[in-house]
């Protein structure tokens, strides 16, 4: 890794942020985390991080969609890549939602409590790539 | 738009597709209702969505418009006057044809039809009324006042009726309680609509809060398994596991517990929707064939690829045969096999999950169907379960009309016999 890369971690629950914090930064990793939408967007602007692992029920029900759309506007956060990790899909069986469809650019959906080996090879993937324009290297991706 | 629907379920909106031009992005106008004020629950703040979008706004229904449909142009002339002057709109037709085109497209609260008429008379025109709009309240005029055609027309859908000469405050006291019929009809569906919505998101918000502690501990037995690897005792390591496992059990609960409740709801299965189900069976068997315990399993599957599509949503149809498959994978033997065939039968798709398990004693199998119902043997006791699966597959299967059925011997394997019903060419899903 030439230079240390920033995560931003966007989740309201304080406890699995310190959980995913921990696995990062023993990885190397710089990580920063806010506790909703809001905050996230404002400080992922200022620190324009490698990536961002949101959340999605946060204190709005769909809140992590709503921010998601709102970055995507954003031009210097419209590249970023995002993993958007929530227990949600587990309520949907099969759950898939095709990057293509383009209305929920994210990179990546991942389940909650999300894998630690999984999360960290997809973090290295989509931080790696970031250097050629994101995401949609790994847009073509499905949860699997 | 199956995909953004479950989506959209967890936060009690509507999103809608816009239609764009092949190669410009789509457009979703999403509307998010309000929260509501639940006992005991945290309530977030309410606070309104961060993205500026467009809430549909759906235009209300124009209250005061009245359809006249009457041959006589002297009476069209003068209800059009008596409602006009009363405060109503009033759009007049001088033939049921006519008449109906026009009430099709506008759906007003209230209509006036004479009974005797060329070509189309009253009678038919409620009839045909009645197949697109159950609720317009529908005042017929008669020369004939006799009680017979006011039963005919009342017995044909209509409100009241109006025997003539009439005079102008009859017509408008007629009219009046029509419309605060029609209004109250409205209202009604309003507030049972109202509060489907609101069971729907208090069980979303109550299945996200019980999960969310779990969640919480199971991501810091995770991380702590990971990051420690070779470093804690065998014991240690033992237990976590175990900790892990029955954290997974409960979440498995919450899940099932909040599928069913949507089933009951009646806010899954879209009796509408068409799903074809090989791409859904080959979906979930790639995924399932992923599990540690399906590692030794032959799985075989045989669906024709003229199956027609069956009635159903694709979240719902994912559910089910996730759970039939998952069974014949947990119940089943090391070495052993699941076979999925799918043929065509008398208008029905069935389906056949067998599996070459531990079977199921015949004394369980009247039970099987039942809440938290979980078949105890030794060989069960360490299969992890929440005695819910099958009842959802039940449930589903009955939303869209179809049957399951259970066929098992010990020892030897069990199949399950799911009929679904074609559905009928109408829109596509999945």
């Amino acid at each position: 890794m030439s230079e240390t890369k920033t995560v931003l971690i966007i989740d309201d629950d304080p406890d699995y942020v310190t959980a995913i914090e921990a696995l990062l930064q023993s990885s190397g990793y710089q990580v920063r985390s806010a506790c909703n939408g809001r905050e996230g967007l404002h400080l992922a602007r200022t620190i324009r991080p490698d990536l961002i692992l949101l959340d999605v029920m946060m204190t709005e029900r769909t809140e992590g969609f709503f921010m998601l759309q709102e970055a995507r506007r954003i031009p210097e956060l419209s590249q970023t890549p995002v993993i958007v990790i929530s227990s949600i899909y587990t309520d949907q069986p099969n759950f898939r939602v095709s990057p293509e469809a383009g209305w929920l650019p994210a990179s990546l959906f991942l389940p909650k409590p999300v894998d630690p080996a999984r999360l960290l090879a997809e973090v290295r993937r989509l931080t790696e790539a970031a250097a050629d324009p994101i995401g949609h290297s790994a847009a073509g991706r499905r949860e699997s | 738009m199956i995909l953004n629907k479950p989506l959209l379920e967890p936060a009690a909106g509507v999103a809608q597709p816009r239609q764009a031009a092949t190669g410009v992005d789509s457009r979703f106008d999403c509307t998010l209702y309000p929260r509501v004020q639940n006992r005991g629950i945290r309530q977030p703040e309410v606070r309104p969505p961060m993205a500026s979008l467009n809430p549909i706004q759906a235009s209300p229904p124009e209250e005061k418009l009245v359809v006249v449909i009457d041959d006589d142009e002297i009476m069209r002339l003068s209800c059009e006057q008596i409602l006009t002057k009363a405060g109503y709109r009033v759009e007049t037709f001088a033939n049921g044809h006519d008449g109906i085109r026009r009430l099709r497209e506008i759906r007003p609260p209230l209509l006036v039809v004479d009974i005797k008429m060329p070509e189309l008379n009253g009678f038919e025109v409620i009839r045909s009324v009645r197949q697109f709009d159950p609720d317009m309240a529908i005042v017929v005029i008669t020369g004939y006042a006799t009680i017979e055609t006011a039963v005919d027309a009342m017995k044909a859908g209509a409100y009241d009726f109006l025997p003539k000469p009439f005079t102008p405050g009859e017509l408008r006291m007629i009219i009046e309680r029509g419309r605060e019929r029609w209004r109250l009809i409205k209202e009604a569906q309003r507030l049972r609509r109202e509060k489907e919505e609101v069971e729907r998101r208090f069980i979303t918000l109550v299945s996200h809060q019980l999960k969310s502690p779990l969640v919480a501990v199971k991501q810091y037995l995770d991380v702590m398994l990971f990051s420690l690897q070779g470093q804690l005792p065998d014991k240690a390591v033992e237990w976590v596991g175990r900790s892990q496992a029955r954290l997974v059990e409960m979440l498995t609960l919450i899940q099932d517990w909040l599928a069913l409740s949507k089933i009951e709801g009646g806010s899954w299965s879209d009796l509408a929707a068409s799903t074809p189900l090989a791409p859904i069976v080959a979906d979930i068997v790639q995924d399932q064939r992923l599990l540690p315990l399906a590692a030794s399993l032959t799985i075989d599957v045989a669906l024709p690829a003229d199956l027609p599509p069956v009635r159903g949503d694709r979240v719902s149809l994912s559910m089910l045969v996730s759970n039939l498959v998952g069974n014949a994978i947990k119940y089943n033997r090391p070495g052993g096999s699941i076979s999925i065939a799918s043929t065509l039968e008398n208008g029905w798709v069935k389906l056949v999950v067998r599996d070459t398990g531990i079977g199921i004693p015949q004394e369980y199998i009247p039970h099987l169907f039942q809440e938290f119902f979980r078949v105890k043997t030794p060989e069960t006791q360490d299969i992890p379960g929440t005695g819910l699966g099958l009842v959802i597959c039940k449930r589903i299967v009955t939303e869209l009309g179809g049957s399951i059925e259970v066929s098992s011997e010990e020892g030897q394997g069990t199949a399950f016999v799911v009929r679904l019903p074609v559905a009928e060419m109408k829109k596509e899903t999945g």
